[in-house]
C-alpha cells in the first residue's frame, strides 16, 4: 500500500483538523506529519477521528512525554508530533473525540494557540517593517525585493488574521462562561 | 475550612472526585463518568489529564504506586479530597432543597 504526501500549509489548527476528519472520512488517514508535509496511508473510510493540540512544550520533554503516555494509555493513540504540535487519533466506532469537554480546559488550550500565533505576528512586525523600509529607501527597486516583501507581507496578515479568529473564539467561550462551566 | 475555596466545585472536578472513591486510572473514570451520567458528561482526556494535575497538587487525590513501567498510573482520594467532595454533596443538597420548592411551589 503506497502512501500518500500532500504538501499544505496551515494556519488554523481547526480547520486542519476538519481536513484531516475529511480525508478520514474518505479512507486517507494521517500518519505521519513533519512542517507542510502530511502522509497518508489508505484505509478503511471513516475509520478515525483525529484531533490536534498544542503541547505547552515541545514534545520530547518529561512534562510533554508524560502527557502523550496519559493520553496512549487513556485510548488515545498519538500519531505525530512535530515541535509543540501532535496529532491524536481515536476509532470513529469509539463515538465522538473531544480532547476538551469544559469551557476551562477548551479556553486554557485556544490562549496557548493565541499566544503561540500572537507571538509570531508581533515578532514579524520590525522584520516587515524594516523590509517595507528597505524598498522604499531603495526608490522601489524592482527585481528580487518586491515579490520577497510581498510574501512577508502576506505571511504577517495571515498570522495576523489567524491570531484576530483565534481571539474571537476564546471571547466568545469567555461569554459563554457567564452562565455556563 | 474557611471561607476560601468553600465555592462551587466544577462538574469535572466533582465527577472525578466521586470516580476515585475507589483506586482507578484515567479511562476507568471516563468510563465511571460517562456510565454514572449516562453518557452526558463525556470528560475529554485532555480535561481529564489538567483536572488530575490540579486535583494531585491540590492534594485532593494521590497517584497510586504501581509496577515499574506500567503505564496505568491510578489514583485514589486523599481525607481531604474526600471531606472537599461530601462538603460539596452537602451544598448541592442544600441547592436542590430549594429547587424542588420552586418547581413545586413556582417560586422559591
Amino acid at each position: 500500500m503506497s502512501d500518500k504526501v500532500i504538501h499544505r500549509l496551515y494556519w488554523d489548527f481547526e480547520r486542519e483538523e476538519a481536513w484531516l476528519n475529511r480525508m478520514a472520512a474518505a479512507g486517507l488517514n494521517l500518519v505521519r506529519y513533519t512542517w507542510g508535509r502530511y502522509q497518508f496511508t489508505k484505509g478503511v473510510p471513516g475509520q478515525w477521528t483525529y484531533r490536534i493540540e498544542l503541547l505547552p512544550d515541545m514534545a520530547g520533554t518529561q512534562a510533554s512525554r508524560k502527557y502523550l503516555e496519559f493520553m496512549e494509555a487513556a485510548g488515545v493513540e498519538v500519531i505525530s508530533t512535530y515541535m509543540r504540535w501532535v496529532f491524536f487519533r481515536k476509532p470513529a466506532a469509539e463515538g465522538p473525540f473531544d480532547l476538551f469537554s469544559d469551557l476551562d480546559s477548551r479556553l486554557a488550550h485556544y490562549r496557548r494557540v493565541l499566544g503561540f500565533y500572537g507571538t509570531l505576528t508581533l515578532a514579524l512586525i520590525p522584520i516587515t517593517m524594516s523590509s517595507v523600509n528597505s524598498l522604499a529607501r531603495a526608490g522601489g527597486l524592482l527585481g528580487l525585493m518586491a515579490p520577497l516583501l510581498a510574501v512577508q507581507v502576506c505571511v504577517f496578515a495571515a498570522f495576523a488574521l489567524n491570531s484576530l479568529r483565534l481571539l474571537r473564539r476564546v471571547r466568545a467561550l469567555r461569554d459563554r462562561k457567564r452562565l455556563y462551566e | 475550612m474557611g471561607a476560601e475555596g468553600s465555592g462551587p466545585l466544577t462538574e469535572t472536578v466533582f465527577y472525578v472526585l466521586l470516580a476515585l472513591g475507589r483506586p482507578l486510572h484515567g479511562y476507568g473514570i471516563m468510563q465511571y463518568v460517562a456510565e454514572a451520567t449516562a453518557g452526558r458528561v463525556a470528560l475529554g482526556p485532555g480535561t481529564l489529564y489538567g483536572a488530575l494535575t490540579t486535583l494531585a497538587d491540590k492534594g485532593w487525590i494521590r497517584p497510586l504506586a504501581g509496577e515499574a513501567g506500567d503505564r496505568r498510573k491510578e489514583y485514589i482520594l486523599t481525607a481531604e479530597g474526600r471531606a472537599a467532595v461530601e462538603a460539596e454533596i452537602g451544598r448541592l443538597e442544600e441547592l436542590l432543597r430549594n429547587g424542588r420548592r420552586f418547581i413545586k411551589e413556582g417560586r422559591a
